[in-house]
Parts: C-alpha cells; structure tokens; sequence
C-alpha cells in the first residue's frame, strides 16, 4: 500500500529583495527556500499513518515534487523525516505553471504510481493558492476533501473519517470515499524533526527523476500554455498606512494608554 | 632485646586454626577477585575509547591528585582532611598489614628473610598506630557530617523523582554508607582492643611488655585492662576471640570492595587517570561508522564512562553546584550518573549481556534517565569542575542528548530553533544579509575580512550581532577598537551561528555543518588573530574547531582590551567609582579559565569589585546554556539567572552587576526586571564600563 | 451583455457575509449591458433571496440541495449552471468550502483562474486579477490569455456589501443527480475553554508569536484585565497550546466581530489573522518588526519591545 505526499519547496524574500528585471517576478538571489510548512504536516501524517500500522513495511510513503534541482533539498528533507521514496518531475516547460497545471503533473505522477492516498498541503506559505491538491483530484477524478485537521485512515479501507477545519473555529466530520485526495491543514499532528545527520544520511538515498515523457504530457500541457492563469507583473503593495506613534518607550506607552482611555470613555 | 621484639601473630594458634584462617584468607581474595573480573567485564561491555597522551603523565597527574587530595578539599576543606585521614590512616594500615603477609607467606619461608623485628618494627607499630588513630577520627567526622550536621547535598531525595517512587531517595544508600563508616571503625578499634588485650596477655614477656609505649594507644588500652582487673589468662582468651573477629570482619571488607563503594579506591583512581581536561570543553564526534548518534543503550557508553559511574562517592557536590538543581528542575548530576550506574549494574554484571531492548537507557523507569532531566542540562560545567572524582557528566548527557535529537524527542520551540539555524545561519531567523547590519550604524566602516587583511578578526556570534540590545555593545565594542587603533575587521554574512550551543544540545550534524562553514570562512580571510565578545564562540572555535580542522588563535574581548590598556593604546580618563560585582560567564571562567582578565580591568577602571559568593570556577550558570536559550523555563519557576540576581542584590551598596558575554546581558537585563530588583543595581557588560571610563 | 455569476454561500442556515462581499465586487466589475446572478444552494434556498436582493443584483439562482456543503454536488450544480448560463466571469469566496471544489472546477471547465484575489479590474478590456505573493509581501497581477471566461475565487473582508435594495429576477436550476463521495457527519463547535466569546468582544488584546513562550501568557492576561481588554491569540500560540483555540482570532479561529479596539501585540499579521480583524476600526498594533505586514492595517503602529511597552503601560492603569 502506498500514500504519496506531493510537497512544494516554497520561497520567501530575504531582505531588500528585487523584482526581476521584466517585472513578473523576485530577482531568484532574494529568495530562501525551504520545505512549504503545511508539507511538514502532510508527509508527518502519512508517516504516523504508516508507522502505527500493523505492518509499516507494507506501506510505501512517497514524497513527490515538481521543480528543478534545488528542490532536491526539500524532498531530501522528507525522505530525512522517513519517506520510502522520493520523486521530482521537472521539465524546463514547467517554468511558469500555475497550480492547474502543476495539478495536471501531479495527477500523471498519481497515475503511474498509483497510491491508495493522495496527500497535500493546504495551501503554500508563499504564494497560498490552496488549489492544487483539489485541481489534482479534479484531473484524477478522485474524491476530496479541503482544510483536513484530524484524520481517521487505514490504509487500504474504503473510507476515511475526518474532520475539516472551518472557518470561526467550527469544525466538520465526514466521511470519504478512498482512494482520495485531501489537503492538510496545520496543526493536525506535531511534525517530526529532521536531524541533520538523517538529512545527510538521506543524500545517499536516490531521487527519481521522471520528464514530462515520463508521465505523457506534452509541453503544452504545463507552463503558460497549460495555466489558467499569467503573472503579468508584481509590485510592491503600499503600506505603513499604520501612523507610527514615535518617541521613548514611555511616550508610546502614554500614547497607547490614552487611545485605550478614550476607547473607554466611548463606551 | 629490641633486636628480637617483633610482630606476634599467629602465636598459640593450633595447626588447623591456622589453616582455617588461610581458608577464610583465601576465600576472601577469591571473593575480591570475582567481584573485580565482574567490573572489569561491565566495563568492556562499554564502547572502545583509546586515551589520548601518555599513560605515564596520566598516572603522575593522577597519583598527584591521589596524594594530595586537591580535588576533595576544594570547596569543602574538612571533608577533604577527614578523607585525608582516612586515606593515609588505611594505607599504611594496609601497607603495614601486607608487608606482615610479604615477609610471614613469601619472604620468610622462601628467602629466609625477616624484616619484621628491631627497631623498624617498633618505629612501623608507632606509625601503623598513629594512622589508626588518624582512620577513626576521619571517619567520625564524616559520621558527623551525615548523622549530626545533615549537609544538604548528602540528601539523596531525587529532584527527578517523586516521594513514592521506589527510587526516591535510596535508603539502601544511607545504609551503605553506615555500614561502610560503621565496618571501619569497628576494623580501626578492634585492633586497638586487640593491641591492648596481647600486651596484658604477654605482659611477662619484656621484649613484648617493655616496648609496648611504641604503641601508644595499644599500651593505654593495655592499662586500662589491667585496671579493671583484666589477668594474662582472661586478656589472652579476649586477644583469641578479637583476633577472631577483626581478623575476619577485615577480611570481608577486603571480599566486599568490589561489590560496594569501597571500590571506589580503585574506580575514583581510575577516572583520575582516565580523565578528560577538556571533557566538557570539547565534545566527542560522532565516528562516521556510528549506526546512530549518542547514547541509546547503556553500552554505547564507553568504558571510561562506565568506569566514571562506578567512581562518583554520592559526595553531592556536583548535586549542590547545579544551577538546574538549584531552581527546581528535575535533574541532579548525581542521580543523572547513580541512576546510570544502577542500570549498568542490574545490566551489565550477569553473565550473559540482556537482550538490547533492556539495555535502552532512556525512560522513566528504573535507572533510566528521562528526556524532562537531560533536558534541563544547562552544560555549564559546575558539575564536571566540582567532581572529585573526574566524573564528566557533560558528555554523557549530551551523547543522550544526540539519541533525543535524532528521535526528535525535544521542546517543539527548540526543534524551530534548530531548524531556523539550518536555514538561516543564526538562531535569529534573520536573513543571513542583515548579520552585519549593526554596523551600519557605526560611524566608520567595518573593513570586511573576506575582502581585505586584518590584523584582529572579530568573530561577532549570534546575539552580539542580531540582539538589538547586544548590537548596542557591538557597536561600542567596535569603537573602542577603533579609537584603540587596532587593525581589524568582520566576516559579515560570511560568519554564521559559531555552533557551540548546538553541540551542546545535542545536534551534532547541524554543529559540523555550522563550524565547517565558518572554519572555511575563517580559513579564507587573512588575519593575525581571532577576538569574540561571545565566550560560547570563543569556547567552541578555541576548543573545538581544531578537531575540525581549525586552528585558529583566539581571544575574548578581555585579554586583547586588556593588552590595548597594557601597551597604552586605551586609557582610563574618568575612573569609575563603582561599587562592583562580577559575574564569571560559564564559557570564559569554568570552561577556559578566563577569571584574572575581567578582574583586572574593572580594577583598571577603579572600580570597587566585590565578589559574590559563587564567583569563578562556582560561578552561578545565567541557566542559557547548553540549547537552554532557546527553550522557555517553566512558569511560575525560580530561574537561574533570578537566583543569581537575588544573590547580587545582597552585595550591600552594589551599584553594577557587570557581565561579559551577550547571553548573560540578555538572561540578567531580564531577570532583574522579573525579580523586582530594577532600581537596585544595573546590569552592564563590562564594554560599556569601559567605554564610560573612557569618554569619546 | 455578458454574465457575472455569483455564487453564494451559506452554513447552517446562515448567509455567510463573505456572500454580499462577492456582490459588491460583482458590483464594481459590472460593465454596460452585464447581468448579475448569484446562485445560492441550500435546503430552503428562496430563505436567502431577501438578504441577496442587494443593489446590482439582476437574477438570483435558487438550487434545492443538500443541507450544508458537499464538494461533489457543488461542484457539478455550479458547473451545470455554468454550462447553462456561460457566464464571462465567476465570483467564489476564498473560503474554507470553496477550497473544497473551486480548483476541481477549475479543471473540469477549462477557464482562466485565480484564487485569493483582492482586487480586480479591467485594463485595456482584459481582467487582470491581483493577489498576494511571496507571504503577501508582494502583490501579484494576472491575466487570463485566452480564456473566455474567468473564475475568482475573492478573498474576505475586502469588498464592500452593496446596499439591500433591489427586486432581482428568481429562477430555480434543479440540482444534478450527483453521487456524493463523501457523506458529512456532524459539525463539531470548539468549545469555549474558558467560556469567552471574542465575537461580541468589544477590545481585544492579542498576542502572536512576539511573545515568545509560554511563561509570557500570564503577565498579558494580567494586562488585558488591568486594562480592560478581552484576550485573543493568533494561530501560532493557540497551535502550540498556550491559549485556548476559542481565543484564535482569524480565518480558522474567531472573527472579531464587535471589536471597535484591537490591540495586536507580537502579530505579524499573517494573511488569515488579518482576515479575522483587519475590518475593526481602531487596530493598535505593537511589534518589533517595522516591516510586519500588521501595520499595513493598523491605524496606529508602535515600533518596540513589546515587552517594554507592556510593562510601561501597565503604569497608566
């Protein structure tokens, strides 16, 4: 039995960062990238899945990816953290793929490895799309089930129970038909950590490589021309529209208890 | 007649009764050596360990240490002279014993050589009775120390246990240690008694009677006897009886050395010639070959470690010295290392090695050491200082450390840590960019060491270059050595997190990858020397970098100011009238013996220092240590560093508590607020005194 | 004359706010000659019609379903719908259900699409749809080459609700027979630990992960009393157990509904705390970091040591 994990190496601006040149993106020097924080969750749920089995040798965990070879850190990350196997799809036409058409890849990689379950993060802490995972199921046409926040799975039953986290603090259980996609959402479990020294002894294990002929998809079927979506360009928000209170820890703190004061006095 | 005057012995013994006493003698050694092979086999069960140095220097330092009892006297001179009189008193009592059994068993009957007669043998009854007289006062003392004065640190109540708990505070310990005065007492009396009874009984022999003043205490007792009407007949029925009794009372304490405390002797003189100078200082690597890191199972000790649990005598010191102890948490050094050692004997004496499941070390069960204790581990080292005995605690809890880490098995906080730190290089999660911003407000540029030579590169570390409160020092630091003319410079986003925490909790792989990294930084600038206001940096790049292939010159900011005010180059123009204390950082003092610098300069900026009363090797750990930064103290729980700040404030009239080290700025800055004690005094690093006694 | 789909959303018989949001931006969308529908699926969906009747609306869609959201039936009522009506554009909330089923309709109608979009406008004729990037630290236009029609899923809390005033045009679509694949169970309320309701709160204090640890809690709980405030928390101190979830203010926790004051301390402000508060009035936020995206909805900002700040104030009360 198997449960494939698709994560995502995410990218956060390191300081005084620039946009690209063409305007439609960071300049990639300013960017720091690490394993998408929701991912964290997903594949430590797969793995407390596998690992309270009867049997954990039965159960295959597989993290897979799409990106180039800079991602091979993350997913070495997850195969540190206890992944059987890891996996990352990359094709230069993949540049610019929105998550349609990640999903559509990520779909193709489901196809051939054919788990009993497929998991993904909510959303990622960069651009947090929270698509992709339910895009997947779409091309899959598998069940689904978003914002998943405790999970009840055997691997290999054929149904799940679960409970998705609302918003306003509601909660919903339900039942699911597998195999299924679900997204993960924080909180669900306390992911496990990845020592440095597994990290290092995970560099041993092989990363599988699989192209677009691979999976048989065609560059058409990724990048711009596979997207519903075109970054036309990026831009700095405005912001600071807060009015600074200056001066020494006392006057701010004066400042602060007058706007409370007044706040009192209203009410 | 002195001439013949010797030893009596056996004298009126029958044939056979000797014989028995050979029988019950050689039993005894049997006993002893079973017991020894025993030991011996537990600690080869241990890991391999290859010494370093020469086992001739080893043995000198450690007989050193033997003979002169350096190591028990500090911080407690009247355990170290009663042990002192114990020690001398049973060597020669033990020398004095051997030697009667070298000449009667082997000398006599092979060479026909006696040496047991004349005037040595008086001059040895005097001393053997001197030494007896020593033995019994030494060991009353300690019965007034654990009977009447009831030290704190002989109280075997567990801070990691609870009342109830089978292992709470170890009555069989206190029975031990009675049964062990009690046997010796009653071995050093008895053979006064018996003394006194053979000179009444002998009393008309003169070469025994007109010499008995040689033995003093024996020739008192033999007047006492002879006072209360004791006859040669009665005092030679007493003298069979007693020669009975302490005969094989002493004989089954030599049975029972290996099996009790007493072996001591031999485990305390083993660690001392095993020990470790630098244990704390520099860790041990993890071997390539390793399966998995630390300490999972009780014989992925090695056999030193082993040895150091069969040498600690419950002394309580290290028990006592512990800032964790001493705020509540729950660990003790003592029972982290007696705990181990009741594991490793219900393991590792039978015959047959148990199955590795039993061997796992880490619980809460019997003998186990749980992750809350390794976890409140500060490694600040009073511990590994203070021991008598060369216990070094600090790697065995950070080997199991390394076993947690690698299961994950720590405060979620620290795993952030940990993660941060591999990501960004500092434990700030600052961008890697922004670690030489603080200079940016200097008026000066900082040369970068990458690009130009430097005579000083200045090694910043973490809090002093991302801590806004600790950049405020940087900066000062950096004009002083400005004004001072010195040559130097930074590695800026070159340099990252020094990584002498990170060993220290236990994260092994994350350290190589960190002092890797800034040794090939280090290795790629030009520079003469390497200063550090930070001396967790300075420990680590000073001790432990070289095992990493870094060898590197470094100073704390203290010695080179200290040099810059030497040779002139700093200058005090407005002395400083301030009442003082100082607070001994644990990675400068303890770790790297760095007390005179810091003393001196406050003297140079006429300061008035005054010490606390944990000062130097007892300073009082800011409780950051060891990863400890990083993890939140429990709520509602003294800390270390309040402690301290409640032991300064009872310095009458102290105006400054003065550091050296940016995790205690923070730690102390924080902890006065927290103890009420703002307004008191202030904390300051001592840069900022100087920088006030020098105005720009 | 094109079409601007609007899909509605309701739970437990309640109208969610988010829905008249996605009107009013339908609203500010609306080109000469476009019609405005919005379709609402629920167990009694005429029950809505009132509260939807809003300015611009044109026609509202009544679909008889299931009782609360299933991803399967909506997906396949709102794919027939579009099939039906082909619509230009779509608006869906970026919301807990729509992340259940709009990406799988995005894929199954082949439109242009993008999610958590805050704003949008047409430049030149073409919809160009603008969302965060990078943790919201920058903002990210699309357009949608090629694509005829256009699905938005709108982020909350960002558009205005028009005002109630119109007489819309009711249809009924009948609701597709659809094998569900997954059945709900029950809906599990998180129950209040301490018994506070940070709904009706009127001043709120929270703290976010500037504080640090757990030993910090109690002395801003003192605070929130001395000064009069409820406690909230943002996700990170609710996750890590130091407050209660009840006390979440945010997407996934508790919306600040009737806050006037809102004093953040430590926040950062991530994208789903803001979502919770960013619409009270006076937000006061407190953070060592200048660049928290906490002040870009603050009115006042204080740049300092919370801690210091904390303690100071505390002499004022």
């Amino acid at each position: 039995m198997k449960i494939l994990v698709a994560v995502k190496q995410v990218a956060a601006l390191d300081e005084d960062f620039k946009i690209r040149a063409d305007g439609r993106d960071i300049d990639a020097d300013y960017l720091i990238r690490d394993l998408n924080e929701w991912d964290d969750f997903s594949l430590e749920e797969a793995m407390r899945i596998k690992e309270a089995a009867n049997t954990p040798g039965d159960i295959e965990v597989v993290a897979v990816s799409v990106g180039p070879a800079s991602v091979d850190e993350s997913l070495r990350k997850c195969l540190a953290k206890g992944a059987d196997r890891a996996l990352r799809v990359w094709d230069d036409a993949i540049e610019y793929s929105d998550p349609i058409a990640i999903a559509r890849v990520l779909a193709a990689v489901t196809m051939r490895e054919a788990p009993d379950m497929l998991f993904a993060g909510v959303q990622s802490s960069d651009h947090s799309f929270a698509s992709t995972g339910i895009a997947t199921a779409a091309f899959l046409n598998w069940p689904h089930a978003a914002v998943v926040n405790m999970l009840n799975y055997t691997p290999g039953a054929k149904t799940a129970v679960l409970r998705r986290e609302l918003e306003g603090g509601l909660l919903q259980e339900l039942e699911l038909q597998c195999p299924a996609v679900l997204t993960i959402q924080l909180g669900i479990n306390t992911p496990r950590y990845a020592s440095l020294r597994s990290i290092k002894q995970a560099a041993a294990k092989p990363i599988e490589m699989l192209s677009l002929a691979d999976l048989h998809l065609v560059a058409n079927d990724v990048g711009e021309s596979g997207s519903s979506s075109r970054v036309r360009r990026m831009y700095l928000p405005e912001k600071g529209r807060a009015q600074l209170i200056e001066g020494d820890v006392a006057t701010k703190a004066r400042r602060l208890a007058e706007i409370i004061k007044e706040f009192r006095g209203q009410t | 007649m002195v001439a013949t005057t010797t030893r009596i012995l056996f004298e009126t013994f029958g044939a056979t009764e000797v014989r028995v006493f050979y029988a019950f003698g050689w039993a005894a050694i049997a006993a002893f050596a079973w017991g020894v092979y025993v030991q011996i086999r537990k600690y080869r069960r241990g890991a391999a360990l290859t010494l370093e140095g020469s086992l001739w220097a080893r043995s000198r330092a450690m007989i050193s240490m033997v003979l002169s009892h350096r190591s028990i006297d500090r911080r407690d001179a009247a355990a170290g002279a009663a042990h002192r009189l114990i020690f001398y008193g049973f060597t020669l009592l033990f020398i004095g014993t051997a030697t009667i059994t070298l000449q009667y068993d082997f000398l006599e009957p092979l060479f026909g050589i006696r040496f047991w007669q004349g005037e040595f043998y008086l001059i040895f009854s005097l001393v053997l009775d001197v030494a007896g007289i020593a033995l019994i006062a030494g060991l009353i003392h300690m019965m007034i120390r654990r009977g009447w004065m009831r030290l704190p640190k002989l109280d075997y109540a567990r801070p990691d246990r609870s009342p109830g708990d089978p292992d709470f505070d170890r009555p069989q310990y206190r029975r031990e240690d009675w049964a062990f005065l009690w046997t010796l007492v009653i071995i050093g009396s008895t053979g006064y008694l018996l003394e006194g009874a053979r000179l009444v009984w002998l009393q008309g022999r003169p070469d025994v009677w007109d010499t008995r003043w040689w033995s003093p205490v024996g020739a008192m007792l033999a007047a006492g006897f002879q006072e209360v009407g004791l006859n040669a007949g009665g005092a030679a029925m007493l003298r069979h009886g007693l020669w009975w009794f302490h005969g094989l009372l002493a004989l089954a304490f030599i049975a029972l050395i290996p099996y009790t405390k007493v072996k001591h002797i031999f485990t305390a003189s083993g660690s001392w010639l095993a020990r470790d100078a630098l244990a704390a200082q520099r860790l041990p690597r993890i071997a390539d070959s390793a399966a998995q890191p630390g300490v999972a199972k009780i014989t992925d000790f090695n056999w030193k470690q082993l040895l150091n649990l069969d040498a600690c005598t419950k002394c309580g010191r290290c028990h006592e010295a512990c800032p964790a102890r001493a705020v509540g948490a729950p660990l003790s050094p003592r029972d982290v290392i007696l705990s181990l050692r009741e594991f490793a004997h219900a393991t590792l004496e039978s015959g047959v090695l148990p199955d590795a499941a039993e061997l796992d070390v880490h619980g809460k069960g019997p003998g186990q050491v749980s992750m809350e204790t390794l976890w409140s581990c500060r490694t600040c080292m009073a511990c590994v200082e203070i021991c008598p005995v060369a216990v070094e605690h600090i790697p065995i809890i950070v080997q199991m450390r390394r076993k947690l880490v690698e299961d994950g098995a720590m405060d979620p906080l620290l795993t952030k840590t940990l993660q941060t730190i591999h990501k960004t290089g500092n434990s700030f999660g600052e961008s890697k960019r922004k670690r030489g911003a603080w200079s940016k407000a200097l008026p000066f540029t900082l040369k970068d060491a990458r690009k130009e030579p430097v005579d000083v590169l200045w090694f910043v570390g973490d809090y002093a270059s991302f801590d806004p409160r600790n950049q405020k020092v940087s900066q000062t630091f950096a004009t002083l050595m400005q004004e001072a003319g010195v040559d130097f410079g930074i590695l800026y986003d070159g340099e990252s997190n020094a990584g002498n925490d990170v060993r220290r909790v236990g994260e092994e792989g994350l350290y190589e990858v960190l002092a890797t990294s800034n040794i090939s930084a280090l290795a790629a600038a030009q520079f003469k020397t390497v200063v550090t206001t930070d001396p967790h940096s300075f420990n680590t790049i000073k001790n432990e970098y070289p095992d990493f292939g870094g060898k590197f010159e470094i100073q704390h900011y203290t010695t080179l100011t200290r040099e810059l005010f030497r040779n002139g180059k700093l200058r005090v123009t407005r002395p400083l009238k301030y009442r003082v204390t100082f607070h001994d950082p644990c990675h400068l003092g303890r770790f790297n013996k760095g007390y005179e610098a810091p003393r001196e300069l406050l003297t140079l900026l006429g300061c008035e220092l005054v010490e606390m009363g944990r000062c130097r090797a007892n300073s009082f750990c800011c409780g950051a240590g060891g990863g400890r930064i990083w993890v939140p103290d429990p709520v509602g729980v003294e800390k270390p560093a309040q402690n301290r700040m409640k032991e300064a404030a009872a310095i009458p009239g102290l105006e400054v508590y003065v550091v050296s080290c940016p995790k205690d700025l923070t730690m102390f800055e924080d902890a006065l607020k927290t103890t009420g004690l703002e307004g008191k005094f202030v904390v300051r690093e001592l840069i900022e005194l100087i920088r006030e006694a020098i105005p720009a | 004359m094109s079409i601007i789909l609007v899909i509605a959303e309701q739970r437990r018989g309640e109208l969610r706010p988010v829905s008249l949001e996605l009107l009013g931006a339908a609203q500010t969308l609306r080109r000469e000659g476009d019609e405005v529908v919005v379709a609402i699926i629920a167990q009694e969906p005429q029950r809505f019609n009132k509260l939807l009747s809003v300015a611009g609306v044109d026609e509202i869609i009544n679909v008889v379903g299931a009782m609360e959201f299933a991803p399967d039936s909506f997906e396949s009522v709102v794919s027939g719908i579009i099939s039906e009506r082909k619509p230009e554009l779509v608006l869906v909330a970026h919301s807990v259900d729509s992340f259940g089923y709009v990406a799988a309709l995005a894929v199954h109608h082949p439109m242009g699409f993008a999610s958590d979009v805050f704003k949008a406008e047409y430049v030149a004729g073409k919809l160009v749809a603008t969302r965060g990037g990078y943790g919201q630290k920058v903002c990210v236009e699309l357009d949608f080459p090629n694509r005829k029609s256009v699905l938005l899923a709108i982020r909350a809390n960002v558009f205005k609700a028009p005002d109630p005033s119109s007489t819309p045009r009711l249809s009924i679509f009948a609701m597709p027979a659809v094998q569900n694949r997954s059945t709900a169970r029950e809906f599990i309320e998180l129950s209040a630990a301490d018994d506070v309701d940070m709904t009706s709160a009127e001043f709120i204090l929270t703290v976010g992960r500037g504080i640090g640890e757990e030993a910090r809690v109690p002395e801003f709980r003192k605070l929130a009393d001395l000064v009069g405030a409820t406690l909230g928390c943002s996700r990170p101190i609710a996750d890590a157990g130091w407050l209660p979830k009840s006390r979440q203010v945010g997407q996934s926790g508790k919306t600040a509904s009737a806050c006037k004051l809102y004093l953040a301390m430590g926040v950062s402000g991530a994208i789903q705390h803001l979502a919770g508060m960013k619409h009270v009035s006076t937000i006061v936020a407190v953070n060592t970091d200048a660049e928290a995206s906490i002040f870009s909805v603050a009115k006042y900002g204080i740049v300092g040591d919370l801690f210091e700040i904390a303690e100071e104030l505390r002499r004022h009360f």
